[in-house]
């Protein structure tokens, strides 16, 4: 047993793994004891709880429902909002014209040439302007429309003036009517209700028709017309159809000319990728904010916190403040010679040092990625506690960012052995390089000079494993695109490039992953080799 | 182990080693094996460019260089059985001397326990026993050369390389270090130690390696140069009020071959036997009952000595 045992603790590989763990844990603890490992590590977390305070404070302003269409107003406080008014057909804007309002229908009229110049009957008069010769006058009528020169009887009694109407004395100003001796009235366009003769006078014109009966429509509250239409296609509140109240002047709605009235036109390419919607007005115009801008808001906080602030701008503070010094540090301060004298390969030695850099950058990362998936799962939209879904994505963004902290450190480090003097200038320069690719790739992802960039390859994992779990991110973008709900989701997220024209993004992930690896790799072994055969005073 | 013992621990053949158009080592040859050997040698002299060639840090620009038969330039496996004190005075100051010897413990490979355990030991060898679980950046100059002669010896290395491990260091610490040195090299291990200076060396060990401008000058005991040493041309400067009266008194004595007046007030000896003037020295101030305020030996150092064997080889 005891031999055995010794045996076991004695191997090649065991002694590997206590130095490794031996200089990773000295990498840690030095680092640890840095101010300036600090100093970053808390501008990153300050940097990560500002963007919250940003989320959580957007998640109450923006996800209270909006009414996108305007249709919650009332504008001519007649106590029916606009939304109701177009469903029945009248208008917003006209305190006598409401639902279940009398409506006024056109029978006849006397235009300025037409001949005979008079007519009897019962009517509702319009813009009259000739002598009427009542034989019953409705006084309690109301004017169908506000705007119409309604004339009211209470001040029956007004006498014209002298002379001759219509050669003396032109019009009115008002009231536009005067009474001649005779009990006939001079009119001058004016409006109103009775039955009688009018005589239209020569080079101008009156018309008449009918009020319809009233009836009561219930008024109904602000709140129906707010995120009253969903997106699915339909015309949910049917003020795009108006089938039950369908008058005459109502021409059906066929703004996206695709022959069906009040439809969305989903347009999908040979290989079944939608394309894009088309929407006729009035249809899908006010959805479901809590629903649909939450939702799309929420998954762009997550794509740009892990795109921006996880890949480009921890990923390369953290490995400029911690990676760059990691031999280079040691060769200057001539503490490498304590490490250097034992027996221990130049190369491992580079491998162990960045070990200790990622135990901690990446322990850190991870743990502020928990906090913020935690939180935003915890109060973002949806009616489950905790959004699931989620965690695929902030999984993701972990990788990419470990990967991402993996490449720039070994790029650093490497830099700053080979150059120690002026490698930390090649580094931000690179630095920039890296941050401007990055926004390339956000923008534009299948533009090639950004293939060059490590933080390309980092943002095509996100774009890849957003696509993995959230499938439907693309039929929101569509969605917050032809129905005006934009959010940003269509900037932060495109589709990975990387596919080999499968469109699978595991393709993508794979791929994005394997080229990131191999810089890592490749940058390590430039390192160890020139380590290897450096000379150190 | 058996073959290693038989080849001597270090082993150079014509090593040579420049720095662009400057020498560092010019056409070295040397193998040692076993007890203390002092390399000795004025600053520049090539004393650290030699250990870091055998550290494996520079790459000969001309020889072999051999450590237990391998050279450790290609591979690293004969530190497993070196110890090696750098001139470096950094260390890791937040760091407590059991930590810092104990983490380079196990880059020998040792479990946590044992490098432990080990580190305790060797702190205790060199005095630091009761100070170990205080930070470095706390401890005088004496105890830092310590932590890092501990941190040498901690794996119980056959060979131990000392880059001037007395530098800057109070007297005390002085001692205590030279009784750890000669301690291990009764031991019975090999140990090279650097020093720019005589004394130290004499106090530590008889066997010496003297290097010049990058050049391999004596190599051997050092009561054999120390002979060399004494029976080369030496002045004694005396300053006094009286030259002139102190010179006559000189000049009857046997070891003194003749004197100068080098400036106002000062008196110069020339001597071919430096102990021997020394003792008639007292003798004769005190007899003329002249004032004398200042006795130098000016050649009595390592650059006068070196001076004098590159002039007599």
């Amino acid at each position: 047993m005891d031999d055995q045992g010794r045996k076991l603790s004695e191997t090649v590989w065991t002694q590997l793994d206590r130095k490794a763990g031996a200089i990773t844990e000295l990498t840690i603890r030095q680092l640890r004891n840095r101010i300036s490992t600090w100093v970053v590590l808390g501008v990153g977390v300050l940097l990560i709880s500002l963007l919250l305070a940003f989320y959580i404070d957007s998640i109450r302003a923006n996800f209270e429902p909006i009414d996108n269409d305007g249709d919650s107003e009332d504008w001519d406080n007649d106590g029916y909002p606009l939304g109701q008014e177009m469903i029945y057909g009248t208008s917003d804007y006209d305190t006598n014209n409401y639902p279940g309002s009398s409506e006024y229908v056109y029978l006849g009229d006397i235009d300025y040439n037409d001949q005979p110049r008079t007519h009897y009957g019962n009517h509702t008069w319009l813009y009259a302007t000739g002598y009427f010769t009542p034989t019953w006058i409705d006084e309690e009528a109301e004017s169908p429309f506000s705007y119409y020169n309604w004339i009211d009887w209470g001040g029956r009694g007004i006498d014209c003036p002298d002379g001759s109407p219509f050669d003396d004395w032109t019009y009115f100003q008002s009231p536009s009517y005067c009474a001649l001796e005779n009990g006939t009235y001079v009119v001058f366009g004016a409006s109103f209700a009775g039955e009688g003769e009018i005589s239209v006078e020569p080079g101008w014109s009156a018309e008449w028709g009918y009020m319809t009966e009233s009836f009561f429509v219930e008024k109904h509250p602000k709140s129906m017309y707010i995120d009253e239409d969903p997106i699915n296609g339909i015309d949910d509140d049917g003020d795009c159809l108006k089938d039950e109240y369908q008058t005459e002047d109502n021409s059906p709605n066929d703004s996206n000319r695709n022959g069906i009235s009040c439809d969305v036109e989903w347009i999908y390419d040979q290989n079944g990728n939608l394309v894009s919607i088309r929407a006729d007005n009035n249809v899908d115009e006010d959805p479901d904010d809590s629903e649909h801008i939450g939702e799309s808001s929420h998954r762009t906080f997550i794509i740009g916190t892990g795109k921006i602030a996880f890949v480009m701008i921890l990923g390369l503070f953290l490995p400029l403040f911690l990676a760059l010094g990691l031999v280079r540090d040691e060769s200057e301060n001539g503490t490498l010679h304590y490490l250097l004298s034992k027996p221990i390969h130049r190369g491992e030695f580079i491998l162990y040092r960045l070990l200790g850099y990622l135990g901690i950058v990446v322990s850190y990362t991870v743990m502020l990625i928990l906090i913020v998936a935690l939180i935003t799962s915890l109060i973002g939209p949806g009616d489950s506690i905790v959004r699931l879904s989620d965690y695929p994505v902030w999984m993701g963004i972990a990788l990419a960012t470990i990967l991402v902290l993996t490449a720039y450190g070994s790029i650093f480090n490497t830099v700053g052995l080979v150059m120690p003097k002026y490698g930390v200038y090649i580094c931000i320069l690179y630095g920039i390089w890296e941050f401007l690719m990055g926004l390339f790739t956000i923008t534009i992802p299948n533009a090639s000079i950004t293939m060059l960039s490590v933080s390309h390859w980092a943002i095509q994992i996100i774009d890849a494993v957003v696509m993995i779990s959230w499938s439907d991110t693309s039929l929101i973008q569509q969605k917050a695109d032809a129905f005006g709900l934009e959010t940003g989701i269509s900037f932060f997220w495109h589709p990975p490039v990387h596919t080999l024209e499968t469109g699978n993004p595991f393709v993508a992930l794979i791929i994005s992953v394997v080229i990131m690896l191999s810089i890592s790799i490749g940058m390590i072994a430039i390192g160890q080799s020139i380590f290897r055969n450096k000379e150190i005073m | 182990m058996s073959e290693d013992n038989k080849t001597p621990s270090v082993i150079l053949e014509n090593v040579s080693k420049w720095y662009g158009q400057v020498m560092g080592i010019n056409d070295i040859s040397l193998a040692i094996d076993g007890g203390v050997t002092g390399i000795l040698g004025p600053n520049g002299a090539g004393k650290s460019t030699l250990f870091k060639l055998l550290m494996g840090r520079l790459k000969p620009s001309q020889g072999s260089v051999k450590l237990f038969g391998i050279d450790p330039w290609s591979d690293t496996s004969p530190y497993r059985r070196i110890g090696y004190v750098s001139e470096s005075e950094r260390l890791y100051d937040w760091m407590t001397a059991q930590d810092f010897v104990s983490t380079l413990a196990r880059l020998h490979g040792m479990t946590r326990e044992e490098a432990n355990a080990r580190a305790e030991h060797v702190l205790d060898f060199v005095g630091l026993h009761d100070v170990r679980h205080k930070e470095i950046g706390k401890y005088s100059k004496g105890m830092r050369q310590r932590v890092k002669i501990a941190h040498a010896l901690v794996h119980d290395p056959d060979l131990i390389i000392l880059d001037e491990p007395l530098h800057g260091c109070d007297p005390i610490a002085r001692t205590s270090i030279m009784n750890v040195i000669r301690e291990l090299g009764s031991q019975g291990k090999t140990v090279l130690v650097s020093s720019h200076i005589l004394e130290e060396i004499e106090r530590i060990t008889e066997q010496i390696v003297i290097l010049h401008n990058g050049r391999l000058l004596a190599l051997g005991n050092l009561y054999a140069i120390r002979d060399l040493l004494d029976k080369h041309p030496h002045r004694i400067m005396i300053t006094t009020d009286e030259p002139r009266k102190l010179a006559s008194a000189f000049i009857s004595e046997e070891p003194v071959y003749g004197v100068r007046f080098p400036e106002e007030g000062k008196l110069e000896i020339q001597t071919n036997d430096l102990s021997a003037a020394h003792s008639v020295l007292p003798r004769v101030i005190v007899n003329s009952k002249v004032s004398v305020s200042r006795i130098d030996n000016p050649d009595d150092n390592l650059e006068s000595l070196l001076g004098y064997l590159i002039g007599g080889t």
